[in-house]
């Protein structure tokens, strides 16, 4: 895995560094703490399950359990992937559960300093205000910040937000082009 | 907590369950000595060790009883039920103590008051006036519980029910935390521990040998041969130590029913079979609260008041059986109540006036479909509903807590005969044999106790077997027409109808009393499955009750058959409508049993019971030999006796002489499994069939007991009795 913007580790001040492991979905940057990432499993299978809510990639095989992975893509609104896809074990402390996180592909870990966080616009849908925590000013454009405990499989079916995806979900996607 | 602190507690506990037993038991049988010594080692253990561990309250409180239970013991006080609740009082408030010191690691003084006024209680039970040290006030609160006591076996007043209504309700608190303390220690036998690590030693063997070999070498097949027998053996250990005596269970039952009965005025005896019925400990404590529920609603709503009883011409007395026993893989829990049974047409009435079903749909339902509206999760919530039905509080919360473990639930009810709840559970939840199935490119796991039988439809064969009322398919099985389930279709997976010409597979499923066939596009190998469990989000969906790592690495999802069912509208088959249920159903069991038929003399239908006929060989006929006239034939190192009502060997004899090839059938019987000393070979010309038959008349009279039944609608006769020829005739040519 390479490393990215470690460089620029020297800049950030170690109070306000946050480490964030970077992962994409269609064309866009997002990240997750790594303090809640488990393991990366890189392009391991997962098995459909059907009737499943449409935010539910399938389930995983993960260390003699079964966990429930969920689809960024999904959830973002975006057409299913045919390529290769990347599924990351997230723990959630509260819920005491693990969960898969099915994304585009992996990027590295990447530490940022909490000041370069912008909170969500006000513009924003309600599932993107939902699904994330802001954005970080990177070189390179944004890097959205996801809320992973929000990513929790039973607390989107909670929510009620992604139910149907029928309208396209379009809303979700952080800066509409 | 030091361990010996820990060893303690949980001797203490296990003493203190055994005394909850023998209290009850005691009150309705007060003279047994056994009881009485049983419940004073147990108060006196505790009080023994508390005085070496240095925990002052408890042994106050334990001595207290045990001073209480001594006169008991010496004669000089009488069991009565004042008595019995003053015990259970102590019980209740050594079982606190212990709590927490489970808790805190200390017995605390924060409720010691009560304390003095429990051992006051008790001095007085003993007839003893309380010691001078305690304060008047105290003293005055001694004698309110006194009255109490006394007065509530008298009288009914709601406000007295109101006042006793709150022992049970802590004792249900205290046994739900000794219970939690208890489930972090198991007794093992340490013959199974044993075993245990000499299989764990055997597997760390066979390891270092497979890692010595590599994957091409010739004994590599049979360590993965041994590897497979030894985690088979291993399995099965562990298991064994899981298994609890459902008895475990039922203790804390007579205690309860014995508070509840009072608090509802209800005379209600407990009876209880089967308790020695092993149950996995983790089930056990999954249905723990299920079965609660059910006990309390048997003698709550079950059972009427004695008055009425007695109008009705029952005994006064009611009577709530608990019964486990073993039955096809897993393990039935009974609660039965001779109670007023449930109204059925109370329950339509309820369930069209809660909008759960329409006039329509009432007017079409059969009995045991409007027994299963009280599942209902809306039914359950008015409390109205209890006191017309005779049950329905929280019954969809016993069936969802039972199928949660892979159980299921059935009521049946007889107006006015009484109510049986059954729970039935699998022996363990953690591994299923299962046959794994492939449909619309995804593996599936269906549970081997919900399949019976495969069935193959080739293409060719499609439109003969396979018909069509309007859209639903049926498929024509020895004549009885099933209802044809798609799984691709149902689950909605994108099928691509490629490959046609393969045919399909069928699966004959039974759950819940449907019985459909699923279709599938393949069938894989039968698996022994570990159940993983499903996150909430998918558990929702229903129709999956797990998913499994398969031996290849990929997943499945394990099918709830039940469920499926439901989805796809299979409705559960009315019992009077099919062929061979008519027998089963309608007939008492001891009517009605499964026959092997089979014929001897030409024309002549004969039977034996099933369960009689151990084998069935094919013998050749030169094997067959005679002493003194009697066919013998020698058989796995033993002599068998062969009896040859219908002439058949002669005939074959003669057959052979003509120069054919000649082969008896014997049916190997009896053994010493079944109650008879020696197997009997019993000669025939044709074994026909196996079905289930009625008795319609028993001859005990003639030489041979004789005994006529219908199996089939033919007349067939029943034998029993072989009478075996006296042993040492024959037994001297071995």
């Amino acid at each position: 895995m390479k490393i990215e913007g470690c460089n620029n580790a020297d800049e950030v001040q170690e109070k306000d560094a946050v480490s964030l492991c970077s992962l994409f979905a269609g064309e866009e940057t997002f990240g997750i703490d790594t303090r809640k990432i488990r393991e990366v499993l890189g392009e391991s299978g997962f098995e459909r399950v059907p009737m499943s809510p449409e935010f539910i990639a399938g389930v995983v095989p993960y260390r003699g359990e079964v966990l429930t992975a969920v689809n960024l893509r999904a959830l973002l609104g975006m057409e299913a992937s045919s390529g290769a896809c990347c599924v990351l074990v997230i723990e959630d402390d509260e819920a005491a559960e693990r969960f898969g996180l099915v994304v585009d592909s992996v990027g590295g870990v990447v530490t940022v300093s909490r000041r370069a966080l912008e909170t969500n616009p006000c513009t924003l849908g309600a599932r993107g205000k939902w699904l994330f925590d802001g954005a970080y000013k990177m070189d390179g454009g944004l890097m959205v910040r996801l809320n992973p405990q929000r990513l929790c499989p039973s607390r989107l079916s909670e929510t009620g937000l992604f139910r149907k995806s029928a309208n396209g979900g379009t809303d979700a996607s952080p800066d509409r082009r | 907590m030091d361990e010996l602190t820990k060893e303690f507690l949980a001797e203490s506990q296990e003493g203190l369950d055994r005394m909850e037993r023998c209290l009850t038991d005691l009150e309705t049988r007060p003279g047994d000595a056994g009881l009485l010594g049983e419940i004073f080692r147990a108060v006196h253990t505790i009080k023994g060790t508390t005085g070496f561990l240095g925990f002052d309250r408890l042994e106050k409180l334990a001595h207290a009883g045990e001073h209480l239970l001594g006169s008991l013991r010496d004669g000089r006080l009488v069991v009565t039920s004042d008595l019995i609740s003053g015990l259970l009082r102590l019980m209740d408030g050594l079982r606190a103590i212990l709590a927490l010191i489970e808790e805190t690691g200390g017995e605390g003084t924060r409720s010691g008051d009560e304390d003095g006024e429990l051992i006051a209680e008790l001095a007085l039970l003993n007839g003893e006036m309380p010691p001078e040290d305690i304060d008047p006030n105290l003293l005055h609160a001694v004698v309110d519980v006194g009255e109490t006591v006394a007065i509530v076996p008298a009288a009914e007043d709601a406000s007295k029910i109101s006042g006793m209504s709150s022992p049970p309700a802590s004792a249900a608190g205290n046994s739900e935390r000794s219970a939690a303390g208890n489930d972090k220690t198991l007794r093992i036998d340490v013959d199974i521990l044993n075993r245990m690590m000499n299989l764990v030693g055997e597997l760390v063997l066979t390891r270092n040998q497979m890692l010595q070999s590599d994957r091409a070498a010739a004994n590599f097949p049979e360590l993965a041969r041994r590897l497979d027998s030894v985690t088979a053996d291993l399995r099965e250990t562990v298991m064994q130590a899981r298994m609890q005596p459902v008895g475990n269970l039922f203790g804390k039952f007579p205690r309860m029913v014995r508070d509840l009965a009072r608090t509802c005025s209800r005379d209600v005896r407990l009876e209880y079979t089967g308790q020695e019925t092993g149950l996995d400990k983790s089930l056990l404590e999954a249905i723990k609260d299920p079965l609660t529920h059910a006990v309390r609603n048997a003698v709550d709503h079950g059972i009427e008041a004695p008055a009425d009883r007695v109008l009705a011409g029952k005994p006064a007395q009611g009577c709530v059986r608990l019964r486990a026993f073993h039955q096809a893989g897993s393990v039935v829990i009974e609660v039965a109540d001779d109670g007023t049974g449930i109204a059925t047409e109370r329950v339509l009435a309820k369930a069209i006036e809660r909008n759960l079903i329409n006039a329509e749909q009432a007017a079409g339902m059969s009995e045991r479909e409007t027994l299963q509206l009280i599942f209902l999760p809306g039914f359950s919530t008015a409390a109205a509903v209890t006191t017309v039905s005779g049950r329905g509080v929280g019954m969809d919360v016993v069936r969802a807590n039972v199928e949660k473990v892979g159980g299921s639930v059935e009521v049946e009810s007889r107006r006015g005969e009484g109510t049986t709840l059954r729970l039935r559970v699998p022996l363990t939840l953690a591994i299923v044999p299962s046959l794994v199935v492939r449909s619309g490119g995804q593996s599936f796991a269906l549970p081997q106790s919900a399949l019976v039988e495969l069935v193959d439809i080739p293409q060719r064969e499609y439109a003969r077997v396979v018909q069509q009322i309007g859209s639903a398919e049926l498929y024509r099985l020895r004549d009885r027409l099933l209802p044809m389930v798609w799984l691709d279709r149902l689950l909605d997976l994108g099928t691509n109808h490629a490959e046609p010409s393969h045919g399909h597979y069928m699966a004959v499923l039974e759950a819940d009393g449907c019985r459909y066939g699923l279709v599938v596009d393949d069938l894989m190998s039968p698996e022994e499955i570990v159940v993983k469990p499903l996150s909430p989000v998918l558990r929702e969906i229903g129709l999956f009750s797990g998913a499994t790592v398969l031996g290849n690495g990929t997943l499945a999802l394990i099918l709830d058959i039940g469920a499926t069912a439901a989805r796809a509208g299979v409705k559960p088959i009315e019992e009077e409508n099919t062929e061979t249920g008519v027998g089963k159903a309608a007939i008492p069991e001891a009517a009605s049993e499964s026959f092997l038929i089979y014929e001897d003399r030409a024309r002549e239908r004969a039977a034996l019971p099933l369960n009689m006929v151990e084998r069935i060989e094919s013998v050749a006929l030169e094997r067959i030999e005679y002493v003194g006239g009697r066919p013998l034939l020698q058989y796995r190192g033993e002599l068998l006796a062969l009896k040859d009502q219908g002439n058949v060997l002669p005939e074959l004899e003669a057959a052979r002489e003509q120069g054919s090839e000649a082969q008896a059938t014997v049916l190997i019987c009896g053994g010493s499994g079944f109650g008879h000393e020696r197997r009997v070979g019993i000669v025939v010309r044709q074994v026909l069939d196996v079905s289930a038959g009625t008795l319609i008349e028993r001859n005990a009279g003639g030489e041979e007991q004789l005994e006529l039944a219908l199996v089939k609608e033919k007349l067939t006769l029943i034998r029993r009795e072989f009478d075996v020829s006296p042993k040492t005739a024959w037994q001297e040519v071995a």
